[in-house]
């Protein structure tokens, strides 16, 4: 009986070592044991072997950071000199263009004065938090600008401007009033954006960036909601002069402020006009009002001068003075 | 109006200058407290993929999922110090699949295939699992899905790969999508050295 019993078992047991071991031959997971215990060494691994280093990819370099901040003072200085003494539209339109295609484009819209309201109030408000120089260069020279010059800035060097600027084809006059109403909007949308980048950093929040309505085709990728938001904006700006930079912008509001005190900006020259009213019916953005400039509204697109009879392209002359010059003021 | 200043624009230079020096004030102010260059980096003593303890979980892959960077700027680095350049490595192969008739698992744990593997230093002729092989990561190819990263961690493996920010991708979003997303708050900012520092040491544990 016990050597019936023993039989029995040594054949199961062969059986079963045999199932399993032709079982983990032919397609089964090896059992896995970790084979060492101890990284080994460029002298256990012979064969003038060397151990490479941790691949450590840098962030954007240093220079390339102060080539950022020069650019951006190099196009509000070319924008200040092309609108207010060239009067000239056609190579303010070149220089719009390589803004948005280098600091929307190529930098991905994050040279960002916009979005650097946020980080300027959470470093004011967190004694923890800084930002760095580059990032206060950025927030503070627009303004120091819009303080002598007015909001170059907003004419031909923001791309958020730039992209609804490039493409308004036929603007139509919003009236006056809804102007105004939705222009309080921007006092909210900057409220709002200090208000939430003050929080404890737990709820802190960037709103401007999280409602960027055109980061994502900068970057042509993001939320999908961000991008239907940003295309519809597009196209509501092919009607409307710069919905985003009339109604929205946190930043534009506080150029407008520091527009209040600027020594210099678009002029309608009131003593030699002809005060046809050309240049307010070329306004997209409401900006003339009794045939004046508004300085706190005007973003610097010089359709005024383009569309004057005076300036224009059909008179060649640039300034009244330049007029009487021999070689009519091109010089 | 033609000799000196006139009242209004005495007044308009005054506001101006005062203007001016109010927004001097406050940009002094924050450079004088400016601190370097500020990144995002991924704490890996944190990272849920790379955590002790943290075993048998599914792997994270929310840094590749929110980046909002195409191609994630987070991808896996391998510190060579620390990797032990097994023969089947837990991070490479998939350790579960079928064994094929080189007796290695027949599938890559990399959904993408960026890891090659390579024979190195003084060869075993006669045993394969005898000699070392050295695993890399190819940072073109890779999005920080974090396979490799559980599957390296301790006790599988010596824990030497982990995910870390690739800065020259990286966009340096105010609000990180990944940092916000991430359930281990293992995504912060820090300086570029400190950011180093982590990708060096095992940071946090």
């Amino acid at each position: 009986m016990i050597a019936a019993w023993r039989f029995t078992a040594l054949v199961i047991t062969i059986l079963l070592s045999t199932t399993l071991w032709t079982s983990s031959a032919f397609g089964q997971p090896a059992p896995y044991d970790r084979p060492v215990d101890a990284a080994p060494q460029a002298k256990n691994i012979g064969g003038g072997y060397i151990t490479p280093e941790v691949q450590k990819p840098l962030p954007r370099s240093y220079w390339l950071e102060v080539l950022d901040v020069a650019l951006l003072a190099a196009a509000m200085i070319l924008v200040s000199w092309l609108v207010l003494r060239r009067r000239n539209r056609a190579w303010l339109l070149l220089v719009t263009i390589a803004s948005l295609a280098y600091f929307g484009f190529y930098r991905e819209g994050c040279v960002c004065p916009i979005g650097s309201i946020q980080n300027v109030v959470v470093a004011l408000t967190d004694p923890e938090y800084s930002i760095p120089i580059f990032v206060t260069a950025i927030f503070f020279l627009p303004l120091f600008m819009a303080l002598f010059v007015g909001r170059a800035f907003c004419g031909g060097v923001c791309p958020l401007g730039a992209i609804q600027e490039l493409v308004l084809l036929k603007p139509v006059r919003v009236p006056r009033r809804l102007d105004r109403t939705l222009g309080l909007l921007k006092y909210v949308y900057l409220a709002l954006a200090i208000w939430y980048a003050a929080q404890p950093i737990a709820d802190r929040d960037f709103v401007i960036c999280r409602f960027d309505p055109f980061v994502s085709i900068f970057r042509r990728t993001g939320f999908a909601h961000m991008i239907g938001i940003g295309i519809g904006l597009l196209a509501l700006s092919m009607f409307v002069g710069r919905p985003y930079c009339r109604y929205l912008c946190p930043y534009g509001e506080l150029l407008s402020w520091c527009t209040r005190f600027a020594s210099r900006g678009v002029t309608i020259t009131p003593d030699k006009e002809i005060d046809c009213g050309l240049c307010a019916d070329a306004c997209p953005y409401g900006a003339i009002e009794k045939n004046r400039a508004v300085r706190k509204s005007c973003l610097y697109c010089a359709r005024c001068y383009a569309s004057c009879p005076r300036t224009g392209p059909m008179v060649p002359t640039v300034r009244s003075e330049a007029a009487a010059s021999p070689d009519g003021g091109r010089s | 109006m033609s000799e000196g200043l006139t009242r209004r624009e005495a007044m308009g230079h005054a506001a101006r200058g005062l203007a001016a020096i109010g927004l001097g004030v406050t940009a002094f102010h924050l450079i004088r407290k400016a601190d370097g260059q500020i990144v995002w980096q991924l704490d890996h003593g944190r990272c849920v993929n790379s955590r002790l303890g943290a075993v048998g979980v599914n792997t994270c892959n929310l840094c590749t999922s929110e980046c909002v960077v195409a191609q994630s700027a987070v991808r896996a680095v391998n510190d060579f110090s620390k990797c032990g350049r097994c023969y089947i490595c837990p991070a490479y192969y998939n350790v579960t699949s079928a064994v094929d008739e080189s007796g290695l698992p027949s599938e890559k744990l990399c959904p993408r295939d960026a890891i090659t593997r390579t024979m190195i230093g003084d060869a075993d002729p006669e045993d394969p699992a005898n000699n070392f092989y050295e695993y890399v990561i190819d940072e073109t190819k890779c999005d920080g899905c974090g396979k490799c990263v559980m599957g390296c961690k301790e006790p599988a493996g010596l824990g030497s790969i982990r995910l870390a920010v690739r800065h020259d991708l990286c966009v340096d979003c105010n609000r990180c999508a990944i940092a916000m997303a991430c359930p281990d708050d293992a995504f912060t900012q820090a300086s570029v050295e400190e950011a180093f520092e982590r990708l060096e040491t095992k940071g946090g544990t």
